[in-house]
C-alpha cells in the first residue's frame, strides 16, 4: 500500500494551482500516516477555511472542514469526545495564526494529542493574495501595496512558548524530512506542530519576484537554515544571517497531555 | 516498474523536473487536450525506483513523486516485462 | 420512583442534560449560565462524560459539534454575548445537520448590556442570528421543573431532526430555585441509522432527514460547511444543488412543525388572550389565577421555534392577543404574520418581571 491510497481518487485532481506546494505537503503527511500504520476509520483529518483547508476534503477518511479559524477547536471536541481516533489537522498560515491564533495556543497549552499540519503560504491565497501575519516584512501583497510594514509572527516560537510537545519546520523543497517530521509528530503524544513553507505561485510569487514555481522552490531551498547550523553559529557567536529561516526539529519535550488514548 | 504521470493530473508546474535526483524528466513542449504541457520523461530507465523496486521490495527514492503537488506521478508494473538498456553516465 | 429536589434552573437544567444522556460538555463562563457549566464540570467525569472549559463560545460551540460528529450527546450553555459569538458555529451545523443542543440563559442586551437581569431579547437571534437560510428549533422553559424537561427533550430532538436546538431560557429562570419532580426515566430518541455504503447526505425517508454517520465506523464521510452534493463533497457553484440543500435543510424542520408544537391552551373561548413564553408565563398564571374570569385566555407556548401558529386559531373568539414579553415585541411581530386578531404587546425591558397589575393594566385598556 501506498500513501496514495489515501487519497479519494474520485475527487482529483484538486482545486489548488499550478505549482501549488499544498499538494506536496498532503503527500507527506499521509506518507507519514500510511507509515504509522492506522486504521482509516479511525483517523479524522480537520481543517478549517483556506487553500491548505481543502485537504481533508481529498482524503479517504472520515473529514471535517470547518469554520475559519477553527480547526483546532473542532478537533479538540472529536478527540476528547473519541481519544481513540487520530485526529490530524490540516491548516494554514492565514487560518491558524490570524483568526485561529487564540484556538492555536489554546491547543499548545493544553497540549491536546492532535498533529496540526500548517501550510505556510505567507499569503491568503484563496481570497486572492491578502497579507496575512506571516507575510514577510516589505513582501506585497493586495492589502500591502507599498510593502509590508507589520513583523511576522514565527509560528514554530509561538508553538514552543505556548507549550507544544513537539514543533518543527520544513518547507515543500523537503518532502523526505517533512514526512519523517510529520511522522515523529504523529507518534508523539500531545500536541505536534509542523509548519511547513509552501511556494505560492499565483499570490505570493506572482508580487514578490517568484513568478516561476522553481525560483520559489529555489529559495526556500537556499534560504533554510538547518538548526544545528544556527545552533552552531549562535555557540561560535557568529551573526545568523537575517534573511534565513530556520528548519528542522525545534523542539521535542514530554509535557503532560490531554486527550492521548488510553 | 514504469513511471507514468497521469495527464489528468498533472497541471504542468515542472516541478519534478527541478527535484527528480536523476533529471528523467524534461519540461513538456506539447499542449494536451487541457492546454497542459505534461513534462517528457527522458530515458526513464536511470530512475531507482523503476530500476529496483522490485528487487528491493520497497519504495525508493520517490522523491518525485511525495514532491508532485498534484498526485501525477505513480509505478506501474510493467507487463509484459521490457528490458531496457541502462546508460550510465560517468 | 420518582424523586423530588430543590433546585436551581441552571442546576436543573445541568441534570435534565445529564439524564437526557449528555456526555460531552464544551462550555465557557458567562453570567448568568455559568452554574450550568459548573454542574456539567463536577457530574461529568464520574459519569463518564467529558467536560472542556474552552478558550472561547466560538470554540466551544466548535467541540461540541466535532463531539456530536463521533456520537456524543454534546451541549453548551451560554447567555446572550456568548450567543452572538457561536453564531457562525450554529450555521455550520445547521450546515452540516449537526445534532447538538445550546441552552441560552438570556440576558439584558444589546452588548454586556445587564448580566444579572433577565430578558428575552434574543429569541430573534435564535431564529435568524446565523447567516444564509435556516430552520431551528427553539425551546422555551418557564419553570425549573421545564428546565429539566425541556433540556432533556432538546437532546431528542437534536439527535431526531439533526439540527442545533436551542432551549431559550432566562436569567429568572435560570437562578430561580423550585421544587422539580425527577422522573425515573427520560425519553430517548436516537439519531437516525446510517445505512452503509449509501451517501452520506443523501434523504431518501419523506422527513428529508439523513442517517447519521459516525466518526470512526469507517463510512469515511467529508463533511463540510460548503454547500455540499449527497455526498458530502463540495459543490459550492451549482446553484440548483445549494437550493435543494437549502430547501431540505429547512423543510426538515418546517414540515415537522406540527409534530413539535408544545403549547398548552387554557380558555379557548375567551376574547382576550395572553400569549407567554418563558418567565412571563408566570405572570400571567398568576393573573388567571387572581382573576378566573373565562374570558381571558393563556396560550402557553413551549417550543417557540418552529412557532406554533395553529395553535392562535384554537382561540376562535379571540379579539386580542396580549403579549408580555422581556423585549420590545419579537414573537409579537411573528404572531402578527398569523393572524389577523389585533396583537398587543407589554414589553418590558429592565430585567424584571411583569408584575401582575401592569398586565391586568393592559388587559383593561381599551384598545
Amino acid at each position: 500500500m501506498s500513501f496514495e491510497d489515501w487519497y479519494r481518487a474520485d475527487r482529483l485532481p484538486h482545486i489548488f494551482c499550478a505549482g501549488c506546494g499544498n499538494g506536496t505537503i498532503i503527500n507527506c503527511t499521509l506518507a507519514a500516516v500510511e507509515q504509522m500504520n492506522w486504521k482509516r476509520e479511525e483517523t479524522v483529518f480537520v481543517s478549517g477555511i483556506g487553500c491548505s483547508s481543502r485537504a481533508p476534503g481529498y482524503i479517504l477518511t472520515d473529514s471535517l472542514h470547518t469554520t475559519h479559524g477553527r480547526a483546532i477547536a473542532f478537533a479538540t471536541g472529536v478527540k476528547m469526545a473519541n481519544p481513540d481516533l487520530h485526529v490530524v489537522v490540516f491548516t494554514g498560515d492565514g487560518d491558524l495564526a490570524a483568526i485561529g491564533g487564540n484556538h492555536f495556543i489554546h491547543g499548545c497549552r493544553r497540549n491536546i494529542d492532535l498533529t496540526v499540519v500548517c501550510m505556510n503560504n505567507q499569503i491568503y491565497g484563496m481570497t486572492g493574495g491578502q497579507g496575512s501575519p506571516t507575510t514577510p516584512k516589505g513582501a506585497l501583497s493586495t492589502t500591502t501595496p507599498y510593502g509590508c510594514a507589520e513583523t511576522p509572527f514565527d509560528l514554530c516560537d509561538l508553538a514552543i512558548a505556548a507549550g507544544a510537545n513537539y514543533v518543527s519546520r520544513w518547507t515543500s523543497y523537503h518532502v523526505k524530512e517533512l514526512e519523517k517530521a510529520v511522522k515523529v509528530g504523529l507518534e508523539t503524544p500531545g500536541f505536534s506542530f509542523i509548519e511547513a513553507l509552501v511556494q505560492c505561485p499565483t499570490a505570493f510569487g506572482r508580487r514578490n519576484k517568484f513568478r516561476q514555481v522553481a525560483d520559489h522552490i529555489e529559495f526556500l531551498k537556499t534560504h533554510s537554515l538547518l538548526r544545528a547550523k544556527r545552533d552552531r553559529l549562535l555557540e561560535k557567536g557568529e551573526p545568523v544571517p537575517e534573511d534565513m529561516f530556520v528548519v528542522g526539529e525545534l523542539m521535542r519535550r514530554n509535557r503532560p497531555a490531554i486527550g492521548v488514548k488510553p | 516498474m514504469k513511471l507514468v504521470i497521469d495527464e489528468n493530473r498533472c497541471k504542468g508546474c515542472n516541478l519534478c523536473t527541478k527535484v527528480c535526483p536523476y533529471h528523467i524528466f524534461r519540461e513538456g513542449k506539447k499542449l494536451n487536450r487541457k492546454g497542459i504541457a505534461v513534462p517528457e520523461l527522458d530515458r526513464p530507465e536511470r530512475c531507482t525506483n523503476c530500476r529496483l523496486r522490485n528487487l528491493y521490495g520497497r519504495q525508493l527514492c520517490g522523491v518525485c513523486q511525495l514532491t508532485c503537488p498534484d498526485q501525477a506521478i505513480h509505478w506501474i508494473d510493467e507487463e509484459p516485462y521490457e528490458p531496457h538498456k541502462v546508460a550510465i553516465e560517468y | 420512583m420518582t424523586r423530588t429536589e430543590f433546585w436551581q434552573g441552571n442546576t436543573a437544567c445541568a441534570e435534565g442534560a445529564l439524564a437526557a444522556g449528555c456526555n460531552f460538555f464544551g462550555g465557557y463562563p458567562i453570567t448568568p449560565s455559568t452554574e450550568v457549566a459548573e454542574h456539567m464540570a463536577a457530574k461529568l467525569p464520574k459519569k463518564g462524560g467529558v467536560f472542556i472549559q474552552m478558550e472561547d463560545e466560538i470554540a466551544s460551540m466548535a467541540s461540541i459539534i466535532g463531539a456530536s460528529w463521533t456520537g456524543a450527546r454534546a451541549m453548551t450553555a451560554t447567555s446572550g454575548p456568548g450567543f452572538s459569538l457561536m453564531m457562525e458555529n450554529i450555521g455550520f451545523a445547521i450546515m452540516t445537520e449537526t445534532p447538538c443542543v445550546v441552552v441560552n440563559i438570556q440576558r439584558g442586551g444589546p452588548s454586556t448590556g445587564q448580566p444579572t437581569m433577565s430578558a428575552q431579547g434574543d429569541m430573534m437571534q435564535a431564529r435568524f442570528g446565523s447567516h444564509g437560510d435556516i430552520a431551528i428549533i427553539a425551546l422555551s422553559p418557564a419553570t425549573v421543573q421545564e428546565m429539566y424537561e425541556l433540556t432533556a427533550k432538546a437532546f431528542n430532538l437534536a439527535d431526531k431532526y439533526r439540527v442545533p436546538v436551542f432551549v431559550m431560557s432566562d436569567e429568572t429562570i435560570g437562578h430561580m430555585r423550585e421544587k422539580v419532580i425527577i422522573p425515573d426515566k427520560v425519553e430517548r430518541v436516537e439519531r437516525k441509522p446510517f445505512v452503509a455504503g449509501s451517501p452520506p447526505f443523501r434523504a431518501t425517508d419523506p422527513d428529508l432527514i439523513p442517517g447519521f454517520p459516525l466518526f470512526g465506523t469507517g463510512q469515511h464521510v467529508h463533511v463540510t460547511g460548503l454547500t455540499h452534493d449527497e455526498r458530502g463533497y463540495p459543490c459550492a457553484t451549482n446553484p440548483g444543488l445549494h437550493m435543494a440543500l437549502v430547501k431540505r435543510l429547512v423543510d426538515k424542520i418546517e414540515n415537522a412543525r406540527d409534530e413539535m408544537a408544545d403549547y398548552e391552551v387554557i380558555n379557548p373561548d375567551a376574547e382576550q388572550v395572553f400569549v407567554a413564553y418563558g418567565a412571563p408565563v408566570r405572570t400571567v398564571l398568576q393573573v388567571m389565577h387572581d382573576r378566573k374570569d373565562p374570558n381571558i385566555g393563556f396560550l402557553r407556548i413551549r417550543t417557540v421555534w418552529p412557532f406554533p401558529e395553529k395553535a392562535l386559531a384554537k382561540f376562535k373568539n379571540a379579539k386580542r392577543f396580549l403579549l408580555p414579553e422581556m423585549n420590545l415585541g419579537q414573537i409579537a411581530r411573528e404572531i402578527e404574520r398569523h393572524t389577523c386578531v389585533p396583537v398587543k404587546c407589554i414589553p418590558k425591558l429592565g430585567g424584571e418581571l411583569h408584575t401582575p397589575s401592569e398586565l391586568v393594566a393592559a388587559l383593561e385598556a381599551q384598545p
